[in-house]
């Protein structure tokens, strides 16, 4: 029923690594693979991410009254092809965390709708630059300061991307991205907290902006793909959590990742594998995390 | 041309989003308060009752040069020197000082109390270092401030600016010495002026008395307290309300009547509010008094009892043996029906959270790193009295019943846990979603402290009874929303708090204002 070019078949990869922290961001566009015009690749991804030990500050510690804290997310990410090089990607998580020890109670629920445009601006001899910009918004009521058990901050984002990739004929490759997030202030349900080191008598709370990057290498062929990254977001600005105390939305997080990512996709089924581990980080767990997807293409173009 | 129609579309639509973006503001906008020519002056202040001074002339002011004198004229004209050319910063903190001497420095407290409200650390050997007041900044922090620990903190804070304003009215009206701005015309005020004589100069007395008493509370912020008090005083100035003998003649009071002050504060039993030894013993009555399973930390590792001698310290408005005959009745005791049906309303709670239900128990927890619910009453407190115009005597007044009554409960509240030492509801398998406290269970200080508040500012404010009222039930159930306390916890802890908020108003009705 459907002509499937299974070469131009490529579901653009998700980048879930921040998302082992404090549940951060869900997922972001950064690979320089298109849909061709009329199809949709429609991505369903399981993550789980724990960490036992954080960066209080600079402070790496454990915490007895935590234990292992985990952040689970359930995934649907449809990849739209709009033209052979203008794609929008849709993503929109239920998450739902965990410790295994102390007595903080667990939050769960849908968290943020992002979507993001991505453009092939230039495309020479197997080199590319790419633009993306990408936007998010809760979709829930989700408690954002509640950390580390909330799902996410109730942000609404807007993020530009750049992103040159160059890729071989024998399949190699190797692609950076760099992003800026603009992220919005928050209302909080208390009218009253601390930051900055002061009290502010007010519910709202600004977030920082935050910037992000990455670089990738890999070899991406007709059935599979398989890559190995380097990641890194930063707040651009923000404070530190205090000596023993929670995190809060404020603060300035900083997490360094390191994983590998690989896909299979033989026909219109696939599947898709990410592990990584956060290296270095500041105001965030030291996460391990592994996703796992089913992949399933559609094909509109008659 | 057509070719390239896609990349203008969405340039434009990118040029359209960021430019919204950059536009968008991060400035945190929180609610600025401003000076008023208070609703009345309260002239006859100096004769209300005080808390620890003798009377009123206990701390003897010199009286003032007259007005007409040489170096009054001096005075004057230095005062017209400091209020020219004033740079931007110095009209800020003309503005910012000007909103009330009370105001401002109860605000500070609150401020260092929810800076210092972190519970320490526990050692790689699993131990919890004590707080040391000798060394504050070290880790942890001196003070913790805690519920208790603020509750008295703010307590004496109100009470030596009470005090000490008292005296101050006293000479005020003995001496009546007009403000320099009446005395000469061509003095430029920035400040709303009132027909309050200026000798000794309010502001100096409570920027004094704060400072002595924050100073001892917070040892580690003496620095960033004498920044405060120096550039409260130098405001006065900048705002062309006092000459410098109204503030040195008002430094000396407040200074002398916070000495007063902590003189109670050293002997009034804090030293002996964290003496861990004596759980053994109170675990022991408490069973004989029928408590089956006494309450054992929760935390990892467990973490010694917060203040469990606290109930010992020296109230306010109230007497040992009243304490002891308004302390709560006997709880449910873990097994009965009356225990198990309150255990599994919090189970359901658990499972089936609303957020409105989350919404009331965040918006009351008051935990770690906030100014606890004595500072949150407190900051109602000090804004209805801002709204009402409040002189800076009757601001004193309203704060100092508030924060007895605050400390008193604190008191009675804890003495009332360490007396029946009851289980968390986390000791039967519980979450919550606020942080769980290191302390018995009943009763609730929460609903405590919110219900001798509400009681009190209903005194004070009585067109506003009904709103704290239903503030104060509020902040009582969101401990059972949060998880962390039963309901006869919270309804035998409101009843407890408007008992002792009544003694707070007992006190008020009697002290001479006539309010």
């Amino acid at each position: 029923m459907k002509k499937i070019n299974l070469l131009k078949v490529f579901l653009t990869a998700v980048l879930i690594a921040p998302f082992g922290g404090w549940g951060l961001l869900a997922q972001m566009p950064n690979d320089a693979i298109y849909m061709p015009k009329g199809q949709v690749c429609v991505g369903t991804m399981y993550t789980h991410s724990s960490w036992k030990e954080y960066w209080e500050n600079t402070l790496k510690r454990e915490n007895l009254n935590i234990g292992t804290h985990t952040t689970q997310s359930v995934m649907v990410m449809p990849a739209i092809g709009i033209t052979n090089r203008f794609n929008v990607i849709l993503g929109l998580p239920y998450v739902w965390t965990k410790t295994s020890a102390g007595n903080l109670m667990g939050q769960k629920g849908l968290q943020d709708l992002s979507g993001w445009l991505k453009w092939k601006m230039v495309d020479v001899k197997g080199f590319t630059i790419n633009g993306l910009l990408g936007a998010s918004i809760p979709v829930s009521k989700y408690v954002p300061d509640f950390l580390p058990m909330s799902i996410g901050l109730q942000c609404r984002t807007v993020s530009a991307r750049i992103l040159p990739s160059f890729q071989h004929k024998s399949g190699a490759y190797v692609t950076g991205h760099w992003t800026y997030s603009w992220r919005s202030n928050i209302h909080v349900d208390r009218d009253a907290y601390q930051a900055d080191d002061r009290v502010y008598n007010t519910n709202e709370v600004s977030v920082p902006n935050a910037t992000d990057w990455g670089a990738r290498v890999g070899i991406l062929k007709r059935k599979w793909q398989t890559e190995v990254f380097v990641e890194n977001f930063s707040c651009v600005n923000g404070d530190n959590i205090r000596r023993n105390d929670m995190p809060f939305p404020t603060n300035n997080m900083e997490a360094t990742t390191v994983g590998w990512y690989g896909k299979l996709q033989p026909k219109a089924l696939g599947m898709n594998a990410r592990v990584s581990y956060v290296t270095s980080g500041l105001n965030m767990g030291q996460s391990t995390s592994i996703m796992v997807g089913v992949l399933y293409l559609f094909n509109f173009k008659k | 041309m057509k070719k390239f129609f896609p990349y203008l579309k969405y340039s434009g639509i990118t040029l359209a989003i960021l430019v919204g973006v950059f536009a968008c503001d991060k400035t945190i906008e929180e609610p600025q308060r401003v000076g008023y020519a208070p609703a009345s002056v309260d002239e006859k202040a100096g004769t209300w009752k005080t808390y620890l001074l003798a009377s009123a002339e206990e701390i003897s002011v010199p009286a003032p040069t007259a007005v007409t004198s040489s170096d009054y004229v001096a005075e004057l004209t230095a005062l017209k020197g400091l209020t020219a050319n004033l740079s931007q910063e110095q009209k800020e903190a003309v503005v910012y000082w000007g909103a009330g001497a009370v105001y401002r420095w109860n605000e500070i407290a609150r401020e260092l109390a929810a800076r210092y409200n972190i519970p320490p650390a526990s050692t790689v050997d699993g131990k919890y270092p004590v707080p040391d007041a000798a060394n504050p900044l070290a880790d942890p922090k001196f003070p913790f401030a805690n519920p208790p620990y603020t509750s008295r903190a703010l307590a004496y804070l109100s009470v030596a600016q009470y005090d000490a304003l008292v005296s101050a009215w006293n000479y005020k009206y003995k001496f009546k010495r007009s403000a320099p701005s009446k005395v000469d015309a061509t003095i430029p005020v920035a400040l709303p002026t009132s027909t309050l004589p200026s000798y000794p100069s309010e502001d100096a007395v409570v920027a004094a008395a704060s400072f002595t008493i924050l100073k001892a509370m917070f040892p580690g912020e003496a620095p960033y307290l004498e920044a405060k008090m120096k550039e409260h005083l130098a405001s006065r100035q900048w705002a062309g309300m006092n000459v410098t003998s109204d503030l040195t003649a008002g430094s000396d009071l407040g200074n002398a009547v916070a000495a007063k002050v902590m003189g109670r504060a050293r002997t009034d039993g804090m030293g002996a509010a964290n003496n861990q030894t004596l759980t053994a013993g109170m675990i022991e009555a408490a069973k004989s008094r029928g408590i089956k399973e006494p309450w054992v930390s929760q935390e990892a590792p467990a973490r010694p009892a917060m203040l469990p001698n606290f109930g010992a310290v020296q109230t306010w408005n109230f007497d040992r043996k009243t304490l002891e005959q308004i302390r709560p009745v006997m709880p449910y005791v873990v097994g009965s029906a009356e225990w198990q049906k309150e255990l599994d309303e919090l189970k359901s709670i658990q499972n089936k959270q609303t957020r409105e239900q989350a919404r009331i128990a965040n918006y009351w927890a008051d935990g770690a790193g906030s100014y606890t619910p004595p500072g949150h009453w407190h900051r109602a407190a000090a804004n209805a009295a801002h709204e009402a115009k409040f002189s800076e005597i009757k601001m004193a007044r309203t704060l100092a019943l508030l924060g007895t009554a605050e400390m008193d409960a604190g008191i009675a509240c804890w003495e009332t846990k360490y007396y029946y030492y009851t289980p968390r509801p986390q000791q039967f398998g519980v979450k919550t979603s606020v942080g769980l406290p290191n302390f018995p269970s009943y009763t609730s200080g929460h609903s405590t402290f919110s219900a001798a508040a509400a009681t009190v500012l209903g005194y004070i404010f009585p067109d506003q009874a009904a709103k704290f009222d239903a503030q104060a039930q509020e902040a009582s159930v969101s401990r059972i929303y949060g998880l962390i306390h039963y309901r006869i916890d919270c309804e035998l802890g409101l009843k407890h708090g408007k008992v002792i908020g009544e003694y707070a108003i007992a006190r008020g009705k009697a002290d001479g204002s006539g309010l």
